[in-house]
């Protein structure tokens, strides 16, 4: 199995959907804070990262998303994640991302808690 | 009264370290991340020092070099330097170098790194340090509208250049924290996990997935010990380039032998050999799967050694790759440890499963079995007919029949489908199905052999066949004709004692073995015709009888068969049925059933 990891970035009205798919580690982390920041440039501060295609996610890949976390608080946004496996879930616990973002089960309340 | 520039000076100093301070909090509370406030670093820098061109270069230990991590108009931003240890001391002496007018000690290095300095536009390089540790560079350009650095700005050079280290510094404690803190929860966690999947591929996939994740690396496999062929064969593999050519052999590697493997492939095979994991961070000995570097554990299950695990490339931030550690060995080892009973465990579950699965399609096989043989026995003028079918352990093939032919005729058929189970029950249903019909026309026994062996030719798989024999009983003439493919020899006593064995002489294949051209090069299904007297017995039979053991290892065999119906021939043939079975089963005492039973004995009263 190759990783094949993917970022797909879908901008709607005030807020911002990014879906990932593959091996969340240190080059592909790099990816999606690149789009995140890009999104956050164009002023999208509510932005909702579906791992649903993402089953992998390393130390690394967890740094990353704390440090998206924390562009984002700077600029007052929100962040919620989504479509997390049971072990994704317990991790976000367990390193604390979920005292700083939202975790939803799916996309559609995701988005309605932005 | 100080200057105004100086006044200046000291706002934008007061400013600078305010803002410094300012993220090196940020560090500290813990979100914060070099990698990522690099940049912002840089810009603060260059603005202090009213600097227009400038760039972070950190030390890589592992590649020794100099890489950008953040840089403001320079013009390759993938620009290395590569940099030795005695330079990387020389330059700790230091706090700021002039490139223009660089410290005898440096002269050589920088002069060799002329063509990347001039890529950077440098003018003054301050170096990165914790104590004797060389970090990296921050590399300045020219001082905008000034010809040289002033004292003041080199004095807040390097105020700025210990500020950024350490900044560097938390960054990586914090990382390596973090690392530290994901792997004791990953641990515990994803072992659980995989304890709850059952499909064993499934488990072997999650093993390899996760003690990548778990070890921060890029890539990934599992092989397993295949104990038959003593290699060491791949199951799964995560980023690994297995692509196969002429000169690879990563996906079976000989266990015993390494002669021919290279020192890579030898290095698995020695995990398994020493029970014990192996680190290789050198890039020309791990140059294997497409990798850098590798570190393989065994992988024990309850008892024996199942495989290897092994993780490849471990990653850093920034694009770097990482030695493998004690510490990781330590984790991939527990990790594998949990890894090996959970695949062991999957295995066994699939094992009943499976084990269930036969025992459902055995009793199911029986069924159609059981249907298919006589319930009751035929009324024949003159005759006596009983038939005994014992099954013994699992489903076997034997099938005995009495068919009512038109004329007044009765066939009696036996036959034995080899194999086991459902694919045996359903040769033999084609087998009885290809007989009626065959009756139905009427046919001669030899045409009526030819067609059903091409019958099961055609349905059997390969290596499925049946041994059969078919008498057609004509009571009116007391005619017994017979046909054998390959089945044993029914056995005549007369009523005066002589025996005589049917179809030795003229039998063919057993149906179904080959195709019909061949048949016929091989021998003809002939028939043959016997006349039947008073008191003269027919006994058919499967080799459930003649090649059932005893404990010494004897066959019951041909001779004790025909002792046993010699004895008693003047019974009736439910008695004679009965006493060779006992007799048999006499014989057998308590060694194992060889096969299942069958007997079938016509009399002629």
């Amino acid at each position: 199995m190759a990783n094949g990891f993917n970022v797909d970035v879908h901008t709607e009205d005030g807020y911002v959907v990014i879906q990932t798919a593959g091996y969340l580690n240190d080059p592909t982390g790099e990816a999606l804070a690149e789009a995140a920041k890009e999104v956050m440039a164009d002023g999208y501060n509510k932005i909702v990262i579906d791992l649903e295609k993402t089953r992998l996610i390393n130390s690394i890949g967890i740094s990353i998303l704390i440090e998206i976390i924390e562009l984002l608080e700077e600029q007052g946004g929100v962040l919620n994640f989504c479509n997390l496996t049971p072990v994704q879930d317990r991790i976000f616990k367990m390193m604390g991302l979920a005292q700083h973002a939202g975790i939803f089960p799916d996309q559609d309340s995701a988005i309605a808690n932005l | 009264m100080q200057s105004a520039s100086a006044e200046e000076t000291t706002q934008r100093l007061i400013f600078s370290l305010s803002e410094l301070e300012q993220l090196g909090e940020t560090i500290i509370s813990g979100h914060g991340n070099f990698n990522a406030s690099s940049k912002t670093y840089l810009r603060m820098i260059l603005g202090t020092l009213q600097v227009t061109r400038g760039a972070i270069l950190l030390f890589h230990p592992t590649e020794n070099h100099l890489a950008i991590e953040a840089s403001i108009n320079v013009k390759d931003e993938s620009l290395c330097i590569p940099v030795s240890s005695d330079e990387t001391s020389a330059m700790l002496r230091f706090s700021v170098i002039d490139l223009s007018n660089p410290p005898a000690g440096l002269t050589p290095f920088l002069n060799r790194i002329a063509p990347q300095l001039k890529v950077l536009d440098a003018n003054f390089w301050a170096p990165l340090k914790i104590r004797d540790e060389f970090l990296g560079v921050i590399s300045l350009g020219r001082f905008f509208a000034k010809a040289g650095m002033e004292d003041w700005a080199r004095e807040l050079l390097n105020v700025l250049a210990n500020q950024t280290s350490i900044a560097i510094a938390y960054s990586r404690l914090l990382d390596k924290a973090r690392g530290e803190q994901f792997r004791l929860f990953h641990l515990s966690d994803v072992a659980v996990e995989i304890c709850k999947q059952l499909d064993t591929e499934a488990v072997v996939e999650e093993v390899v997935n996760y003690a990548v994740a778990l070890l921060d690396a890029s890539a990934g496999g599992l092989m397993r010990i295949d104990p038959l062929t003593q290699r060491l064969e791949m199951k799964y593999v995560f980023n690994f380039d297995l692509t196969p050519n002429a000169e690879r052999q990563e996906f079976s590697i000989p266990l015993k032998t390494d002669g021919e493997l290279s020192p890579a492939l030898s290095m698995l095979a020695e995990v398994v050999r020493q029970d014990r994991p192996l680190i290789c961070n050198d890039v020309e000995r791990a140059g294997l799967f497409g990798r850098k570097k590798l570190m393989a554990v065994p992988m024990f299950g309850r008892e024996n050694i199942l495989g290897v695990l092994v993780v490849g490339d471990k990653e850093g931030r920034g694009g770097v790759t990482l030695d493998f550690t004690a510490e990781d060995e330590i984790l991939l080892t527990a990790f594998a440890n949990q890894a090996g009973v959970a695949i062991e465990n999957a295995q066994l579950y699939q094992e009943a499963l499976e084990g269930r699965r036969l025992q459902a399609e055995m009793e199911e096989a029986a069924k159609i079995q059981q249907n298919l043989i006589p319930d009751t026995l035929p009324e024949i003028p003159g005759y006596e007919v009983q038939g005994l079918y014992h099954p013994r352990g699992n489903v076997g093939g034997d099938y005995y029949d009495y068919i009512e032919e038109a004329n007044s005729s009765w066939g009696l058929a036996i036959a034995d489908v080899s194999g086991k189970g459902m694919q045996a029950a359903l040769l033999m249903a084609t087998l009885r199905a290809g007989l009626l019909s065959e009756v139905a026309r009427q046919k001669d026994l030899s045409s009526m052999a030819i067609n059903l062996n091409a019958l099961l030719y055609a349905s059997g798989t390969p290596g499925k066949y049946a041994t059969f024999f078919y008498a057609r009983l004509q009571p009116e003439t007391d005619l017994l004709t017979t046909v054998n493919a390959g089945h044993n020899n029914p056995l005549l006593i007369r009523s005066d004692g002589n025996c005589q064995w049917l179809g030795t002489e003229k039998g063919g294949a057993p149906l179904g073995m080959f195709p019909d051209d061949m048949l016929l090069q091989i021998a003809e299904y002939e028939q043959e015709t016997t006349e039947l007297f008073s008191g003269d017995v027919v006994v058919f039979y499967t080799d459930g009888v003649t090649e059932t053991e005893n404990l010494d290892d004897e066959l019951y065999g041909e001779e004790r068969l025909e002792r046993a119906v010699k004895r008693l021939h003047h019974a009736s043939a439910n008695e004679i049925c009965t006493a060779i079975y006992d007799d048999v089963m006499e014989f057998q005492g308590e060694a194992a059933p060889f096969d299942d039973l069958t007997l079938m004995v016509l009399r002629k009263t």
